[in-house]
C-alpha cells in the first residue's frame, strides 16, 4: 500500500530549515576547514601572509616617508618615499601641459567623468547623450587648446597626464562604438563590397598588436598622405585607438545582432519599415542591449590601452610618470610613483567594472519583466 | 464575382534545391477570406511569406491591389503597407511599449505625427480590448493580449489585406478564443483576410474559402460547407480525420 500525506488547504506549516542557524564557528568551519584539502589551504595561506603582510607593513606604513621636499629625507628613512607623489603629482596628473594652466586639465578630467557618470544611468539613455557629447567634445577642445576667451594657445604636443588619458579613453569609445556598429552592420550587408571592406578591417586591426597599429599610423599614414598634408601626432594615435577599439567592440555587436530573433526583423520588414529605421529603432537597441556586458570589458580594456600612446611619446598619465623620474633626486622612488598611478587606474577601472555588474543584473531583470 | 485583391499565379519557390511551392495559383477577391490548412511543412507559411515578400518566389506572379510583386523595392514596399501580417510568435517589439509598438511603423514607414499615431493606435487597441495595457512592454502581457495588440499593430497602416500565419498556435488553450473573436470581428466587417490555421471552428464561421495544402502544392480548395462535408481529395480526408481526432 502507498501512504501519502495529505494537507487540507491552509493547514500546511512552515517550519524553519533545520541547517539554516550557523553561528559563526559553523561558518568559519564550512568555510575554511570543511576537509583535509581546504584546511591545509587555509594554513598555508595564513602562514604566506603572516610572513608577507608584517614586511610590507614596515615599508609601506611603519617606515615610510609620508611628507616631505627633501630627497635626502628618504634617502635616509628604510621604507617608502611617499613624499615623491607630493613633489611630483602636478606633472603625473598633467604631463608636460604649462604648470599655471593646470586647472584647464583638471577642469576636462572633472567634466568628463562628470559626463561619463551621466551616460551609465540607464534612465537617461536616449539619442540626446550624443548631442550632450558632441558638445563636450567641444568644451574640452577648447580647454585644451585655449586660444579663445583669453586662454592661452596649448599645443597637443604639450598635452599629457590624465586628461590626455581620458581624452584618449573617451574618443576610443565614443567614436569606436559607431564604427563598431558600422563595421558590425557592414559585415552582415548584402553587398560583396560593403562586406569585404567591413570584414578586411576587422580581422587585420584584430590581428595586429595594438602597438603595431599605432606605429602604422605614425609611420605609414604619412606615406599615404599628400606631403604638404601633416596629420597632428596626437589625432593620429586616436585614430588608431578608435579604429582599434572598433574592430573589437564590432565582432561583440556582432554577437548581438545574431542573438536578435529572425520574426524581428519580419515584424519590421511586414510593418514596410526600411532598413535604417529597422536597424535604429528596432534591432540595435535590442542587440547593444545583450551585448553592454561585453562591451564593458572592451571599454575597460581601452581604458588600460591607453598607456599604450607612450611609446610614439605621447605622454599619457603613465608616460608622465616616467617623465616626471628623469629628475636625479627622485628617481630611486619611482616604484612608488607607479604604485600611485597604478592606484588612479584601478579606481577607474574598478568603478567601470562594479559598473559593469551592476547594468548585468539589472539589465537581467529587464528581460524577465 | 469581386474583383481579385490579391492574384497568385503559378507560384514556385525554392529553400536553395528544395522546391517548397509548387504551381500555386490563388486568387482573394476584396472581402474575402480565404483559410489555409495542411499538414507541418506543406508550405503554408511560405505561401503568406511570400505574398509580402519576407520570402522571394523564384517563379509565377503575384499581384496584389493592381501592384505586380517584383524585385522592385517600391512594389515591394507598396504592398508590405497595404498588407498587414500576424504571426505565430506575435514578434512584438520586446523593448518598446505596446503603445509604441503600434506607433513605430506609422512614424516611420509612412511619416504621421506622433500624435496622430497614437491617437490611431489607441482607438484600434481599444477595438481588440487591450487599451489598459498600451504603457506596458509585451513582456508583461499574457500570450492572448500579446496577440491581440499584434493584431493592432497590423491593423495600423489600414491594410487592405491581413495575412496571419498560425495566430494561435502558440496560445495557452483558454486564451484562443479572445483572439479568434477579434479575427472573427475583422472578418464580419468586411477585411480581406488570408489565415493560415487549423482552427476549423474560424473557417465555418467566417472563411469563403478553405485551402487545403500539401507537399508545396494546393491539393482542394472549395467553400467550407463543401469543404468539410465533401472533402474530394484523399489527403484531404486523412488530415481532416486527423484534426478531429486531435479535437
Ligand atoms: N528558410 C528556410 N530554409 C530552408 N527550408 C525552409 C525554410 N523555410 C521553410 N523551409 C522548408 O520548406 C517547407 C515548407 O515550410 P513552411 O514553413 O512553409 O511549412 P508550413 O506549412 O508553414 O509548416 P508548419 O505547419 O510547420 O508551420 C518545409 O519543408 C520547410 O522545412
Ligand atoms: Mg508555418
Amino acid at each position: 500500500m502507498p501512504r501519502i500525506s495529505h494537507t487540507r488547504p491552509g493547514e500546511g506549516r512552515t517550519l524553519p530549515r533545520p541547517d539554516s542557524d550557523h553561528g559563526w564557528l559553523r561558518t568559519v568551519r564550512d568555510g575554511f576547514f570543511s576537509g583535509w584539502i581546504s584546511g591545509a589551504i587555509t594554513v598555508v595561506f595564513v602562514a604566506g601572509l603572516a610572513t608577507i603582510l608584517p614586511s610590507v607593513w614596515r615599508w609601506a606604513v611603519a617606515d615610510a616617508v609620508w611628507y616631505t621636499t627633501d630627497p635626502s629625507a628618504c634617502r635616509a628613512a628604510s621604507g617608502a618615499c611617499w613624499a615623491v607623489v607630493a613633489e611630483k603629482y602636478r606633472v603625473i596628473l598633467f604631463g608636460t601641459y604649462p604648470y599655471d594652466q593646470h586647472w584647464r586639465g583638471a577642469l576636462v578630467v572633472l567634466f568628463v567623468t562628470g559626463l561619463a557618470v551621466l551616460s551609465s544611468v540607464p534612465r537617461l539613455w536616449s539619442a540626446r547623450l550624443f548631442v550632450v557629447w558632441a558638445v563636450a567634445a567641444v568644451t574640452v577642445a577648447v580647454l585644451m587648446f585655449g586660444g579663445i576667451f583669453g586662454l592661452p594657445y596649448v599645443g597637443t604636443n604639450q598635452w599629457g597626464g590624465l586628461p590626455l588619458t581620458m581624452i584618449v579613453f573617451i574618443t576610443s569609445v565614443v567614436f569606436g562604438l559607431p564604427l563598431a556598429v558600422v563595421l558590425a552592420l557592414g559585415r552582415r550587408s548584402h553587398l560583396p563590397v560593403i562586406r569585404a571592406v567591413c570584414i578586411g578591417v576587422i580581422e587585420i586591426v584584430r590581428g595586429l598588436p595594438l602597438v603595431s597599429v599605432l606605429f602604422m599610423m605614425i609611420i605609414l599614414l604619412p606615406l599615404f598622405l599628400p606631403s604638404d598634408l601633416t596629420v597632428d601626432k596626437l589625432l593620429r594615435a586616436l585614430i588608431g585607438m578608435v579604429v582599434f577599439f572598433g574592430a573589437y567592440a564590432a565582432e561583440v555587436v556582432r554577437g548581438g545582432l545574431q542573438a536578435i530573433p529572425a520574426g524581428q526583423y519580419d515584424a519590421a520588414k511586414a510593418l514596410g519599415l526600411g532598413y535604417w529605421p529597422s536597424m535604429f529603432k528596432i534591432i540595435l537597441p535590442q542587440a547593444l542591449r545583450i551585448v553592454i556586458p561585453a562591451l564593458m570589458n572592451d571599454i575597460i580594456r581601452a581604458f588600460k590601452n591607453t598607456t599604450f600612446v607612450s611609446v610614439i611619446g605621447i605622454f599619457d598619465m603613465l608616460g608622465a610618470t616616467k617623465a616626471s623620474l628623469r629628475d636625479v633626486d627622485w628617481v630611486r622612488y619611482s616604484t612608488e610613483a607607479y604604485i600611485f598611478v597604478a592606484l588612479v587606474f584601478f579606481l577607474y577601472c574598478f568603478a567601470m567594472s562594479r559598473y559593469s555588474q551592476f547594468i548585468e543584473t539589472r539589465l537581467g531583470r529587464e528581460d524577465t519583466r | 464575382m469581386t474583383q481579385a485583391l490579391v492574384k497568385i499565379d503559378g507560384l514556385q519557390k525554392w529553400y536553395a534545391d528544395f522546391h517548397a511551392l509548387r504551381d500555386v495559383t490563388l486568387h482573394v477577391g476584396a472581402g474575402e477570406r480565404v483559410v489555409i490548412c495542411g499538414p507541418s511543412g506543406s508550405g503554408k507559411s511560405s505561401l503568406v511569406r511570400c505574398v509580402n515578400r519576407l520570402e522571394p518566389h523564384q517563379g509565377g506572379r503575384i499581384e496584389v491591389a493592381g501592384t505586380v510583386l517584383d524585385d522592385s523595392p517600391a512594389a515591394v514596399h507598396r504592398i508590405r503597407l497595404l498588407s498587414g501580417m500576424v504571426f505565430q510568435q506575435f514578434n512584438l517589439f520586446p523593448h518598446l511599449t505596446v503603445l509604441e509598438n503600434l506607433t513605430l511603423g506609422p512614424i516611420h514607414a509612412l511619416r504621421q505625427t506622433a500624435s496622430q499615431a497614437e491617437a490611431h493606435a489607441m482607438q484600434l487597441l481599444e477595438r481588440v480590448r487591450v487599451a489598459d495595457q498600451a504603457l506596458k512592454f509585451p513582456g508583461q502581457l499574457s500570450g492572448g493580449q500579446q496577440q491581440r495588440v499584434a493584431i493592432a499593430r497590423a491593423l495600423m497602416t489600414n491594410p487592405q489585406l491581413l495575412l496571419f500565419d498560425e495566430p494561435t498556435s502558440s496560445l495557452d488553450p483558454e486564451m484562443v478564443s479572445e483572439v479568434l473573436d477579434v479575427m472573427i470581428e475583422l472578418a464580419r466587417e468586411g477585411v480581406t483576410m488570408i489565415v493560415v490555421t487549423h482552427e476549423m471552428g474560424f473557417a465555418r464561421a467566417v472563411a469563403d474559402l478553405v485551402v487545403f495544402m500539401d507537399q508545396g502544392e494546393v491539393v482542394e480548395s472549395a467553400p467550407p460547407a463543401t469543404f468539410f462535408a465533401n472533402p474530394a481529395n484523399d489527403r484531404t480526408r486523412q488530415f481532416l480525420a486527423k484534426l478531429d481526432l486531435a479535437a
